[in-house]
């Protein structure tokens, strides 16, 4: 014991060298995040189904207004548990409406936002595969039974609603049980639409407005699942009560006519 | 002016048992000799102040390193103690000069150069003062340590069994290196060995261990004359060690003079001048006994003693006669049908014949390069 | 190219080694030279976020530091923004993550010191700071390159954690590693191949400079 407290004096400079080394690291940490912070453009959460329409968006926003916002995509589930987490998201589109009504239960948005676009499924299947794609689900209801279904690419009902339509859809045709032990799970929609077009599944169910983007579309061959086979994926977007004037403006402008245009474009519905 | 005197108690149940009491003055090579285990090392590390007993009092001088009675403990790094380790423990990412600068921290930063220098050059390596331990051989890293413990300006000087990692005539050399040292050096010198041959070339005086106690401490000569260590006996082989001078050279006999404690020795010997100082070796049972002073034999030493003691060991066949020759005491084994016939019992005065080719010699002079002659 | 989450991925590794780099000599060393009650269970802790999976780390950052704990609301109320969800989070997860990767190699490194050597030092009247710097850390220096490499390369790799807990945030948390599964889910296939290779190189470029470093470096050693 004494010898360790004699050593106190040698362990004690060295620990200070190590504080102020770590205080300068911190200093010109923080430096550096005031930096930041200061110069960069606002951040707005969006569902992954958005990716192709809300970049467009973007940057016609930036275009006609001069103004510019950072879009992060993810699982509109992922994307609220940030939120609630404390992630600097000033505004959020999600592909639902539970998770912003989630938010706003929290007391974290300023109100309770607006539906902005309604989505649509696809079953969609890449150039080569065997899977025949009809809105009934009847080409994979034969390759099912064939055994010919290696994968299937849905996106995670819990936390992309993309996902839990797909699973909506499945169950509705009876498929649900059968093919479950086939499903590849994607993170969200977008991941779920990486797996069907690059032949790592026979296909998936993901969203219309995904394969509306040209490089995609050619990859393979889809049909549109009707609205009436799964319940409505009503897309509401709400600001957050951090947001800056910005993303206000961009709140506005997305029930505005040059976005509502693009959304339909991508093979949204808009509200009237 | 520096007393000199280290003065050592060390006690200690476990986890290493200890139990010694020693001093040692300057100008005197106390050699702590034990087998493997016997705690030999821990007493050096003890004394340096990298192993703390239980219950221990060190004192160099006027200074005290260690007391556990007072709470008294100075930091090896505070200790003036010059220790050479059995394996060098050299810096291997510094060179022969880098590591006995290294020592040199207490003198100004202008003279530590020129300081350590003089250290390689004492112990013959100025040539290699800018090579690595790993471009130097076993006896030339044994000598970087030495120098480098030297340059300490130690109160005490410390070997840990300097020579077990040496070969055969590096062993020599260094050992002569040491001796001619200490004779320069005006501090105590501690010398921890399992081999007795170093012992009786460099110690003045010897402490026995085992298990960590000192079962027998003093000069050399008493030492070598206690039969009643049977272990030593054992390991070693029993013998009369003492020092002597060459009082005379009989360059064309081939022999050399010798005066002692017990009288006049002869023995064959080149190179030796008068006046020197050596160390005599005469094993025990090189010594053969007479009732009656002989006449016509080949030897050339017959010497007057007396019986002090004659010990019987059931363990050895041969048995042990203590004899006092004039000051000296010497030892001859015989065997017990002698002791029989020749009617040998304490006080009984005898004839000491011992063969000029039986007297070991060690003498080293000045310039440390030594001489070595067994017969 | 997102030149940004190159220079985030960057400042990241940079970073976590500024702060595990003397906090991993301290404590290596500690643990090189030092015996004591419990040292078997602080090596184990040590270990313990090379096992880890990544997202476990991350789960457990946001429960004790996001903003709907105690802790997390005590940081945001000093420091006026939230640890996940900012660079400093990053950091901070970054060092937990790499205190493996940092500590054993220099500990490794201490170790190889033969304990003989340190004695020699002190009895040649090195203070315990002068040891250390003259004697020891000069020995165990390869141990330190190491730990320090390690930690940058796996920095520049880690994906869960910071998935988890920097919220994929342009220009602040988005590193080189989620940007490319950034572009690979919004099909930019090129994109992400460019900053795929980039990763590759930088890693490569940097574990060769670094053996043959340590290469110079140890051939003192006996």
């Amino acid at each position: 014991m004494r010898q360790i407290l004699r050593d106190a004096a040698f362990t004690i400079r060295v620990r200070l060298l190590k504080c102020s080394c770590l205080a300068l690291v911190a200093v010109w940490l923080l430096g550096l995040q005031e930096v930041s912070l200061a110069q960069r453009p606002p951040t707005i959460a969006a569902a992954a189904n958005l990716n192709v329409a809300l970049t467009e968006i973007a940057k016609q926003f930036e275009r006609d207004r001069g103004m510019r916002v950072d879009v992060v995509f993810g699982s509109s589930g992922t994307l609220t548990r940030q939120i609630r987490d404390g992630a600097p998201f000033e505004m959020f589109l999600a592909a639902d409406e539970e998770f912003p009504d989630q938010l706003t239960s929290a007391g974290l948005t300023r109100d309770a936002g607006v539906v902005y676009a309604v989505g649509r499924l696809v079953i969609f299947a890449p150039t080569g595969s065997p899977l025949m794609v009809d809105e009934r689900l009847d080409g994979l209801s034969r390759l099912l039974r064939a055994g010919g279904v290696t994968r299937f690419a849905i996106a995670n009902p819990d936390v992309a609603p993309y996902g839990r339509a797909a699973e909506g859809v499945l169950r509705k045709h009876g498929l649900w049980d059968a093919i479950r032990s086939r499903l590849v799970v994607g993170d969200t929609i977008a991941q779920a639409a990486q797996f069907s077009t690059t032949g790592n599944a026979v296909g998936g169910l993901i969203a219309y407005s995904l394969v509306k983007e040209p490089g995609v579309a050619e990859r393979g061959r889809y049909a549109l699942i009707p609205e009436t086979d799964h319940a409505p994926l009503r897309q509401r977007m709400v600001l957050l009560k951090r947001a800056t004037p910005i993303v206000e403006q961009f709140y506005a402008y997305m029930q505005g006519a040059a976005a509502r245009t693009v959304l339909i474009n991508n093979g949204y519905q808009v509200p009237q | 002016m520096r007393d000199p005197a280290l003065s050592v108690s060390l006690r200690q149940s476990g986890p290493i048992p200890l139990d010694v009491e020693f001093t040692c003055h300057s100008g005197e090579v106390l050699a702590i000799f034990g087998p493997s285990g016997s705690g030999k090392t821990t007493i050096l590390r003890s004394i340096a102040g990298l192993y703390r007993p239980s219950h221990a009092s060190i004192r160099s001088g006027a200074e005290t390193w260690t007391d556990t009675d007072t709470g008294t403990f100075i930091p090896p790094h505070r200790r003036t103690v010059g220790l050479v380790f059995q394996e060098y423990a050299l810096f291997p990412h510094l060179t022969a000069l880098g590591n006995v600068m290294t020592a040199i921290g207490h003198r100004p930063r202008t003279e530590r150069r020129s300081r350590a220098e003089a250290m390689l050059n004492l112990v013959r390596l100025g040539a290699h003062a800018s090579k690595r331990p790993r471009d130097l051989s076993g006896g030339e890293r044994q000598r970087v340590a030495l120098a480098r413990a030297l340059a300490r300006e130690p109160a005490v000087l410390l070997l840990d069994e300097p020579f077990s990692a040496v070969d055969r005539s590096a062993r020599r050399r260094l050992q002569n290196e040491i001796d001619s040292l200490r004779r320069t050096l005006d501090v105590p010198l501690v010398l921890v060995t399992h081999d007795f041959e170093d012992v009786v070339r460099l110690a003045s005086h010897v402490l026995m261990l085992q298990h960590g106690r000192g079962v027998a401490c003093g000069p050399i000569s008493t030492l070598m004359s206690r039969p009643d260590l049977p272990w030593l006996r054992e390991a070693v082989g029993l013998g009369s060690v003492f020092d002597a001078t060459v009082t005379r050279v009989h360059a064309d006999r081939g022999l050399v003079e010798l005066t002692f404690g017990g009288g006049l020795l002869l023995a064959p010997a080149r190179n030796i001048v008068a006046n020197t100082a050596v160390r005599v070796r005469i094993p025990a049972r090189e010594i053969v006994l007479a009732t009656t002073a002989p006449a016509g034999l080949s030897l050339h030493n017959v010497l007057a003693g007396a019986v002090m003691a004659v010990h019987i060991d059931a363990a050895f066949e041969g048995v042990i006669v203590q004899l006092a020759v004039g000051d000296s005491v010497m030892l001859a084994e015989v065997t017990r049908d002698a002791i029989g016939r020749l009617g040998i019992g304490v006080g009984q005065r005898l004839h000491v014949l011992i063969k000029s080719v039986s007297v070991e010699l060690q003498a080293s002079d000045a310039n440390g390069a030594a001489e070595d002659n067994e017969a | 190219m997102d030149w940004a989450a190159l220079r985030v991925s960057l400042w990241l590794g940079a970073g976590t080694i500024a702060i595990l780099l003397p906090l991993g000599v301290w404590f290596g060393r500690l643990l090189a030279v030092r015996e004591f009650k419990g040292k078997l269970l602080v090596e184990a802790l040590v270990t313990v976020p090379l096992v880890l999976p990544p997202t476990v780390l991350g789960f457990y950052l946001l429960v004790t530091f996001g903003a709907r704990s105690p802790l997390g609301q005590a940081f945001e109320a000093l420091v006026g923004h939230s640890l996940p969800f900012s660079f400093q989070g990053l950091l901070f997860a970054s060092a937990i993550a790499n205190v493996p990767f940092v500590i054993q190699p220099i500990q490794r490194g201490f170790e190889a010191i033969p304990s003989d050597v340190r004695d020699a030092a002190a009895s040649c009247g090195l203070t315990p700071w002068q040891r250390f710097a003259r004697i020891e850390l000069p020995l165990a220096w390869p141990g330190v390159l190491t730990g320090a490499v390690l930690t940058f390369a796996h920095t520049l790799g880690e994906f869960g954690v910071v998935l988890m807990v920097g919220g994929n945030l342009p220009g602040q948390t988005r590193t080189l590693s989620v940007a490319i599964y950034d572009r690979m889910q919004a099909f930019d296939d090129r994109s992400a191949g460019v900053m795929a290779a980039t990763l590759l190189t930088i890693s490569v470029v940097t574990l060769m400079t670094t053996t043959a470093l340590s290469r110079r470096v140890n051939p003192h050693r006996a």
